[in-house]
């Protein structure tokens, strides 16, 4: 396991490449904006990281992992907001909102650690539905849909950042984390979490704790999900409305991560980068390729007949939606996505050790996340479709 | 099919002759606590039985193959996308007397096709070449076809039909011809038994009736059973394992279809978006009663409508999601596989 | 080798950041003869329909005058604030798009945005940059007016100490109160029941009905929040049904189910009035609750709206819509009208400008005095807002909106 100096290299030209887009953008006037929707990537790597230790590592599928970055907004918007008594500073505020989503992680985790795959998946949906609809509806302490605002951007010694500050320091602490996951993943700790994936009997019967295990990666995913929100919240300066953290965001997230490869650190980095980029650069490029449109008059379809109909009536059809650019972004958005899993099922930088050669299961779903969501539950003796 | 609905009309009919006139509020509107209850009641069962059949769909497929599978909804609102323009290029909503009962046969067993074929299709496409990959890829892909789905919808909605609105603003809720009258087909006293709740129970019912005979006593049935307990035992056995997968694709899908016609003629109202709450709720439905467990479904779609209607009725309608969900977890961290879901065991 | 790689590449990036430390604007005003405006508006999702309509308006403003303003090319593009994952506003994208006009030297104006959320987080950045903001559909009375929202509202949104957020449409303090008025005098509620969808559009509103009601003696019998995506209402009708209020008020849009309310009021037998605000004051709304609903003998529809009908119009009104119907074949929604009038109102300014800086087109903006616009002829107040505080009722006839009365009117001006 060695890590070869090549690669250290080739990271750390990346890092290089990758810090100077704003300076590259300051200095040569390529009209390319991309230093703001690269904040954005950097916060949904976060995310990304954090859902990849319970979902990648530990094999425990997670479908509301956007509610504990509504906890770490709201918590991170609570305790420093004006209109509140506490108003603390960016940092302290942040190891706050980390607790408080390390908590909130550990309250979901402990009561459900006896279920399992998809079960386990639709409590922690609900799990989002619940915090989101809390968030709306206790209004006298969270301003409801109105948003909790103005937050304190964040800071540094004492300096407020502006534009290139936070893409840096977004970028720092994103990176930190990605170093994080991985030496966890090696560590005692991250070994744990895999067998249990793999093998959750066998894992107990080597000596390890399932259920502590468990809890800790569901801490560890809330812990960074929150992070996350609460980065997001100061950058906007609002908590955003407990709408702008639903069901939507959970799935966005769990995306990047399968697209990018599952378990693989580098492989959520890139994903956020994908899913995320392909939201603020192809679509909004796509858009403005595709230029304004403009509908017109329906056409007197009425006194049309045969093929002249027909015709007419496709020309007011593509005249009334297909025109509009922002008419496709689902359907772009839906079909990268089932591309992407045809052409590469086991995501763009798949986790090493993960590959075909893995002993298949019966349903042949081999690999790392073959052991995802089937959770060490032996799929032949319960799966059965009882009329 | 057509003499359900034949029934469907007889029975309201039957129930008409003795309704009393509706107008305003009868007796000051006061309805007594136990007249709420009961109207609350039917309005969660009629729910409950849509949530039902769009759930015996989730379910069947992911008795199968084991995929959650997300485009479940969004399907079944292109299916009443579709219902739409065929009562709008035909006017079955002008056609009277028998003529509306066999209008109304051909959108359900039109819509029924077309869902199943879509279904199949969408399987063909983008489920199975991910047979060999992990489950998360193939569920990712899922929730790709539901983002196509949708936007099919939104392109749909812009057709320049009357149904459609002349297609002008193709993103808007789109109002469905009441082919069935929502006028009440009984009341006693003041709980009003609605024709369109007699039409749920009219098509839910038989087809789940039929559905549990295709599952238990059919070639096909069985074939199923055998492919979601061992694929690989299955195919050994000479069982057509593809075959037998997209069979049940279209036969979840046709009664997704079924439910969606249902779901359209209820609330009368479709929407490109409605497909996520449709999905949502059946596949809350499917978990609760134990995820490929087709009685489950059924149990958990009358389970979840029922609370709903109840927790809308006597709590506030803003906690209605906060109560389904935390009774769904509670259920499940006591019974951590679903009211009727077999019990997981460990590998040993 | 791969240390000394590596400690090129870290000096590397050590220098560049101390260069990018230094401040450095490009941004200069540099003479053009270019002017570009912009608007961010949700194009994704459910509030397309509405958007759509706002950007028709806005581009006739601009196709109006050719394009030109006091010989300046004017340029448009419409932004939009929604991403598909999530099929409504989202907080990054408005401040994503908020980032990219300021950092834009040529755009001069920012139309958006739709929802008062998004606002809240564009307003605070354009404040700063000196970029001037027009809404169209902004209506949460905190926005701009001190006392109605949180204590550190508006103030909060002018990081720069001047106003340069601008709205056509009145708050929803004026609208709440004029629908509860409606409903006490016109239709002689004792009892009205209020729901509202949990936005801050419509909780606005709800909550000013309420407090109206409370205070003129209106029995509030229940007030409750649905949930926009549920697929019926009927078990809360049957709530609605068993408190038998006079009138059913509803604090929402068509995109958060009114029709579906309304729909499921009428096949639960309340044959009682409906009313709610302009978020339903659109054909789409019409079409989506259909035909038999809608009708007087089923209880009848009210709804309110700032300013009066396109069909009322007189003078410039009238002819905009004219125009319109003749470019989209449609009578123009609602939203149109504020589109096309924020449209107006800025290229106005720009013409007045003497520079065609950004600053001196706020102060042109903020100037605008008895404006002849598409909504009749008003002015900005100090705060931003509009002084049309004319509200109209309108009810549903034969599938098409019909003009009641005008309401509220001077008596509410400070």
């Amino acid at each position: 396991m060695a890590i070869s100096s090549k690669r250290i290299t080739i990271n750390l030209l990346l890092i290089a490449a990758v810090a100077s887009i704003p300076i590259i953008e300051k200095f040569v006037p390529l009209g390319l904006h991309i230093s703001d929707p690269m904040t954005d990537v950097f916060v949904y790597a976060i995310l990304g990281l954090g859902l990849n230790i319970l979902t990648g590592f530990t094999g425990l599928l997670n479908l509301g992992v956007a509610a504990f970055a509504a906890i770490g907004a709201y918590v991170f918007a609570i305790s420093t907001c004006e209109i509140y008594p506490f108003q603390l500073g960016f940092w302290s505020a942040l190891g706050l909102t980390m607790a408080a989503g390390a908590l909130a992680g550990f309250a979901l985790g402990a009561p459900t650690l006896r279920v399992r795959g998809d079960y386990l998946a639709i409590v922690t949906l609900g799990f989002g539905e619940i915090v989101k609809d809390v968030l709306v509806n206790m209004d006298s302490i969270t301003k409801g849909t109105q948003g909790i605002n103005p937050l304190p951007p964040p800071t540094l010694f004492g300096h407020e950042l502006g534009g290139s500050g936070q893409y840096w320091l977004f970028m720092a602490i994103a990176l930190l984390v990605a170093v994080g996951a991985r030496s966890l993943e090696r560590s005692r700790i991250g070994r744990g979490w895999i067998s249990i994936r793999e093998d959750e009997l066998a894992s107990r019967a080597m000596g390890i704790r399932p259920d502590h295990a468990k809890m800790l990666a569901f801490a560890t995913c809330a812990s960074l999900a929150a992070l996350a929100g609460a980065l997001t919240a100061s950058r906007l300066s609002s908590s955003g409305e407990p709408g702008n953290y639903d069901f939507q965001i959970s799935i966005l997230a769990l995306c990047i991560v399968i697209v990018g490869g599952i378990g693989s650190v580098r492989g959520v980095l890139l994903g956020a980068l994908v899913m995320v980029g392909m939201n603020s650069i192809v679509l909004v490029k796509l858009t403005e390729l595709m230029g304004g449109s403009d509908s017109a008059p329906p056409a007197a379809l009425a006194e049309a007949h045969g093929l002249q109909w027909a015709f007419l009536f496709v020309k007011t059809w593509a005249q009334n939606v297909l025109i509009s650019p922002t008419n496709w972004k689902f359907l772009v958005f839906g079909l990268a996505l089932v591309l992407m899993m045809i052409f590469r099922p086991e995501g763009i930088l798949p986790a090493r050790g993960s590959k075909e050669d893995a002993p298949d299961g019966d349903e042949g779903a081999g690999g790392v996340a073959g052991g995802v969501t089937g959770g060490g539950v032996s799929s032949v003796a319960t799966k059965e479709l009882r009329p | 099919m057509q003499q359900t609905v034949a029934a469907a009309e007889f029975l309201a009919a039957c129930a008409l002759s003795r309704v009393d006139a509706v107008g305003g509020f009868a007796r000051d509107g006061l309805l007594s606590s136990q007249e709420v209850f009961t109207q609350q009641l039917v309005t969660g069962l009629s729910n409950g039985m849509i949530i039902a059949l769009i759930a015996i769909g989730y379910t069947m497929v992911y008795g199968i193959i084991e995929l959650i599978n997300f485009a479940h909804g969004d399907l079944c609102m292109l299916g009443a996308y579709f219902a739409l323009t065929v009562v709008g290029a035909l006017g079955v909503d002008q056609w009277a007397g028998t003529g509306g009962i066999m209008g109304l046969v051909l959108v359900l067993v039109g819509t029924a096709a077309f869902c199943g074929s879509l279904n199949w299709s969408i399987n063909r496409l983008a489920y199975r070449p991910l047979r060999k990959a992990s489950k998360l890829s193939l569920l990712v892909s899922a929730i790709g076809a539901s983002f196509i789905l949708v936007n099919l919808g939104l392109f749909w909605g812009g057709l320049p039909m009357d149904v459609f609105a002349d297609g002008t603003s193709s993103a808007a809720p789109k109002a469905f011809p009441a082919l069935v009258s929502a006028a009440p087909a009984a009341q006693i006293g003041d709980v009003i038994y609605s024709r369109t709740d007699l039409l749920v129970l009219c098509v839910t019912l038989p087809l789940m009736v039929a559905l549990t005979y295709l599952v238990r006593f059919t070639k096909l049935g069985k074939a199923m059973r055998a492919v979601a307990q061992n694929p690989t035992g299955a195919s050994l056995m000479g069982i057509d394992v593809e075959r037998v997968i997209g069979a049940s694709f279209f036969i979840g899908g046709s009664l997704g279809g079924f439910a969606t016609v249902v779901y359209s003629l209820y609330n009368q109202t479709v929407s490109f978006q409605m497909g996520y709450r449709m999905g949502m709720d059946a596949f809350i439905a499917a978990v609760l009663g134990g995820i490929g467990n087709l009685p489950g479904a059924v149990l958990g779609g009358i389970l979840i409508g029922v609370i709903r209607s109840m927790s809308d009725g006597y709590l506030e309608a803003r906690w209605t999601n906060t109560v389904v969900f935390g009774i769904l977890i509670l259920i499940l961290v006591f019974r951590p596989s679903g009211l009727l879901g077999a019990k997981l065991r460990e590998k040993v | 080798m791969i240390r000394r790689t590596a400690s090129i590449v870290a000096a590397l990036t050590g220098a560049a950041f101390l260069l990018a430390a230094v401040p450095l604007n490009h941004a200069q005003d540099k003479p053009s003869k270019t002017l570009k405006i912009v608007s961010s508006l949700p194009q994704t999702g459910s509030a397309n329909a509405q958007t759509t309509s706002i950007v028709n308006g806005i581009k006739m403003a601009i196709e109006e005058r050719g394009a030109m303003v006091d010989g300046f090319k004017i340029e448009f593009e419409a932004m939009d604030d929604a991403s598909p994952q999530k099929g409504n506003w989202d907080g990054q994208i408005e401040s994503a798009n908020a980032k990219r006009a300021i950092a834009d030297p040529a755009v001069v104006g920012y139309i958006g945005t739709y929802n008062s959320g998004a606002a809240k987080i564009s307003m605070p950045l354009l404040n700063k940059a000196g970029l001037v903001m027009v809404s169209p559909g902004n209506t949460a009375a905190g926005l701009t007016k001190p006392g109605l929202g949180e204590p550190n509202e508006p103030a909060v949104y002018r990081p720069s100490g001047k106003v340069s957020y601008f709205r056509v449409v009145p708050a929803d303090d004026i609208q709440g109160a004029v629908a509860c008025e409606f409903c006490r005098n016109d239709l002689k509620a004792k009892k009205v029941f209020i729901l509202h969808d949990r936005e801050l559009y419509g909780k606005g509103i709800a909550d000013v009905f309420k407090k109206t009601a409370e205070a003129t003696g209106v029995e509030v019998v229940g007030f409750e929040g649905i949930d926009a995506k549920a697929s019926n209402y009927r078990s809360l009708v049957t709530k609605i049904r068993a408190a038998a209020p006079d009138v059913v008020f509803f604090g929402g849009t068509t995109q958060t189910n009114a029709a579906q309310v309304l729909k499921d009021l009428r096949a639960g037998g309340a044959k009682i009035p409906f009313v709610s605000p302009d978020g339903t004051f659109e054909k789409a709304f019409i079409e989506a609750a259909g035909k038999d609903s809608v009708t007087k003998e089923q209880g009848g529809v009210y709804i309110t709206f700032g300013g009066v009908p396109s069909e009322m119009l007189t003078g410039i009104g009238a002819k905009f819509v004219k125009s319109y119907q003749a470019k989209y074949g449609e009578i123009p929604e609602a939203y149109a009208v504020y589109g096309y009038e924020a449209g107006c109102v800025l290229l106005d300014a720009i013409d007045r400008a003497e520079t065609k800086d950004r600053a001196a087109i706020i102060a042109a903006v903020a100037a605008t005095k008895d404006f002849n616009g598409a909504l009749g002829t008003w002015s900005f107040d100090e705060n931003g807002d509009t002084s049309i505080r004319t509200m109209s009722i309108n009810t549903i006839e034969d599938g098409a909106f019909k003009f009641v009365r005008t309401a509220g009117g001077a008596a509410k001006a400070k």
